[in-house]
């Protein structure tokens, strides 16, 4: 059951990621990433991760692809959006061995992780595992440090961003 | 829990099949009289062929920027209010301060201006 | 209820989020597209967070749920003022071609 749901889902999630790096208008790309999000919040809530991924929707969905919407609309590239010519960076000999690595190091941990058989069988879940009261309780009592520096992250954010874009406006 | 999903799932596909079908459906079963005027695309005051090539005003980028950083902040009440009662003053002074912060950022796109929209 | 049976392993949750990494990879060293670079980036930062949700679940603990949350911070964050430097590149010089960006080149 969890794996007839777990494969079109993933399926999705790759094809709409390879949708993202592959298209041609940045658009279709945000409308990529968009379905990508949402296929990723289908994972999330098969591993019982329910409030991670309403948070998945309301924060990348809802505002952060808003917002790449909005850039996208802002520096409407006058039809140059994207040359086919331009596309893509050459050829290059050092980017395509890095990139073996990368592959090649990643597969290696994974079967590191799986040898090590700690995580053979999955630990017997509560019943309210994932729901937002659980997670609260451990952002609010455990993890309150981080939770203070999310918002002074938010606050330089903030500031960043009006310096940056309120710099000469018009 | 997954068996909870149940329910959004079937809305899910009432609200696919009942907008998909009224669209299906008025194109369909619709009688159909075209002639130049109703062909145009309507626009109240607007000539109805522009360039696409418009830019937008930064303005609105600022606007969208602030919604983003708001909604996360938004988005740390939901657990919270959950667990006010549990979390008792502690939680009221955490809270507090997390909105104390954010609110310095809000203070100062304030002063600089970022929320005029002249 | 044999739900245990029927379980996902943990190995195809890694494999899918090392796919969705490589492929942000890809988009990044790839693509001269400023903005599409950004989506790239967020596609990793989203393929992270498939793998400490699976981890999670399988050592039933709550801490890579956090984790995942303050990556979703970080990434608002880091998106709000990235596309602010983008407009504040546009209009230094109006492409987002990322090769043509090169004054810091000396």
């Amino acid at each position: 059951m969890e794996l007839l749901i777990f494969y079109p889902l993933a399926g999705l999630c790759v094809a709409f990621a390879l949708g993202v790096v592959i298209n041609n208008s940045p658009v279709g790309s945000a409308m990529s990433l968009i379905a990508m999000m949402l296929g990723l919040a289908g994972i999330f809530v098969l591993q019982q991760a329910h409030f991670i991924a309403v948070l998945q929707i309301i924060i990348y969905a809802g505002a952060i692809m808003v917002l790449f919407m909005f850039v996208i609309m802002l520096l409407n590239l006058k039809g140059s959006g994207e040359d086919a010519s331009w596309r893509s960076r050459d050829k290059n000999l050092l980017m395509t061995v890095l990139s073996g690595f990368l592959v090649a190091g990643l597969l290696y941990k994974i079967l590191c992780v799986l040898n090590s058989g700690e995580f053979d069988s999955p630990a017997s879940l509560p019943e309210n595992f994932g729901t937002a009261r659980e997670v609260g309780t451990i952002l609010f009592t455990e993890f309150v440090l981080p939770f203070e520096v999310a918002s002074i992250l938010l606050l330089v954010a903030m500031i960043g961003a009006v310096v940056l874009a309120k710099n000469k406006v018009d | 829990m997954l068996e909870s999903y149940l329910g959004a799932g079937i809305m899910m596909l009432m609200a696919i099949g009942i907008a998909g079908g009224m669209v299906v459906m008025t194109s369909m079963l619709g009688p159909k009289r075209e002639f130049a005027d109703k062909m145009e695309p309507f626009e109240c005051g607007e000539s109805p062929i522009v360039s696409p090539h418009q830019r937008f005003s930064v303005k609105f980028y600022l606007v969208a920027v602030l919604f983003v950083l708001f909604d996360i902040e938004a988005v740390f009440f939901f657990p919270w209010a959950i667990l006010f009662k549990q979390l008792g003053m502690f939680g009221f002074i955490e809270m507090l301060l997390f909105i104390l912060i954010l609110g310095v950022g809000l203070l100062y796109v304030w002063k600089r201006g970022g929320l005029d929209w002249e | 209820m044999d739900i245990e049976m029927e379980m996902v392993p943990l190995a195809h949750y890694l494999f899918l989020s090392a796919t969705l990494f490589v492929i942000g990879v890809v988009g990044v060293l790839v693509r001269r597209n400023a903005i599409v670079v950004f989506m790239s980036i967020e596609i990793m930062l989203n393929a992270v967070n498939i793998s400490l949700i699976a981890f999670d679940r399988y050592l039933s603990l709550h801490d890579g749920q956090i984790f995942s949350f303050m990556v979703m911070c970080v990434a608002a964050a880091e998106v709000s003022v990235g596309l602010a430097i983008i407009i504040a590149l546009f209009r230094n010089k109006p492409t987002i071609n990322l090769d043509e960006f090169n004054i810091m080149k000396s």
